[in-house]
């Protein structure tokens, strides 16, 4: 088993460092599910999101991201976001720190999937792919991102 | 680091093949705007969207695909995605979108 270790990113928030927050939480899924060491094909340029954990994890993460840009900052340049990640027995947890609007995630609606909708489906994304989703607003508003990975899931 | 996204289209007669590698997420998907754009305009009848290459999707990659079906149907042409694997297929799974797009 990993022991517990935090983890964190003070980074600016925008599209541009995207990717760097999104490979980070990719790499600490490989920590949570007791992967000392980052894996090599990762580093080639390619996600290696096979495990079920990761992916989902990834997913979820992104999507909130994109919302903190695009809604939080309103996509303003120069704005910061902190991330922190514990891992520990095997449960990731992801607090998400950001400075702008706050918003009351109970008024979003579910996206009526029928009618294939090309918007408002980040947080159901989210909220379906994690055990947990909390938000509390601030400043600094903050997310709260919990996945316990469970050994079935390698499947 | 970011990974980038890469595409490509190819038709053999009615057919229209567009493979999509890498990441298809907010970032890149309004770098694919110009191909969904002149499919639509050539009204193809039959698009195949492989994602065999697709490592990592979003809800914004989703929307786009979305325009993509809802765009051709509107003149009678077919959408379907073929090799959606990993990330993207439990995307597509979780948003119901699996059977839109015959995966």
């Amino acid at each position: 088993m990993a022991s517990a270790s935090v983890i964190r990113l003070i980074s600016p928030c925008d599209l541009r460092h995207r990717a760097l927050a999104v490979r980070l939480i990719a790499e600490a899924c490989r920590l949570a599910r007791g992967e000392r060491t980052v894996d090599e094909q990762s580093l080639s340029g390619a996600y290696d999101l096979r495990d079920p954990f990761d992916a989902e994890l990834v997913s979820a993460f992104a999507e909130i991201y994109n919302n903190i840009v695009l809604h939080a900052y309103g996509r303003r340049d120069g704005e910061t976001v902190e991330i922190a990640l514990h891992v520990a027995d095997g449960t990731l947890t992801i607090e998400i720190r950001d400075t702008g609007v706050s918003f009351d995630p109970s008024t979003v609606p579910e996206p009526d999937l029928d009618s294939l909708p090309e918007g408002g489906m980040g947080l159901h994304i989210a909220r379906a792919m994690l055990d947990e989703v909390a938000y509390e607003p601030g400043p600094p508003n903050l997310w709260r991102l919990t996945k316990r990975h469970r050994p079935a899931d390698a499947s | 680091m970011p990974v980038p996204i890469d595409f490509s289209r190819s038709d053999q007669g009615d057919v229209s093949t567009v493979r999509i590698a890498g990441t298809l997420d907010v970032n890149t998907a309004p770098e694919l705007a110009p191909v969904i754009d002149k499919l639509v305009e050539e009204r193809r009848p039959r698009v195949v969207v492989d994602l065999s290459g697709l490592d990592l999707i979003d809800s914004s990659g989703v929307a786009a695909l979305v325009a993509l079906y809802k765009r051709c149907r509107n003149h009678g042409g077919q959408v379907s995605v073929t090799g959606a694997r990993d990330q993207p297929l439990a995307i597509f799974k979780l948003l119901r979108m699996d059977k839109v797009f015959a995966i």
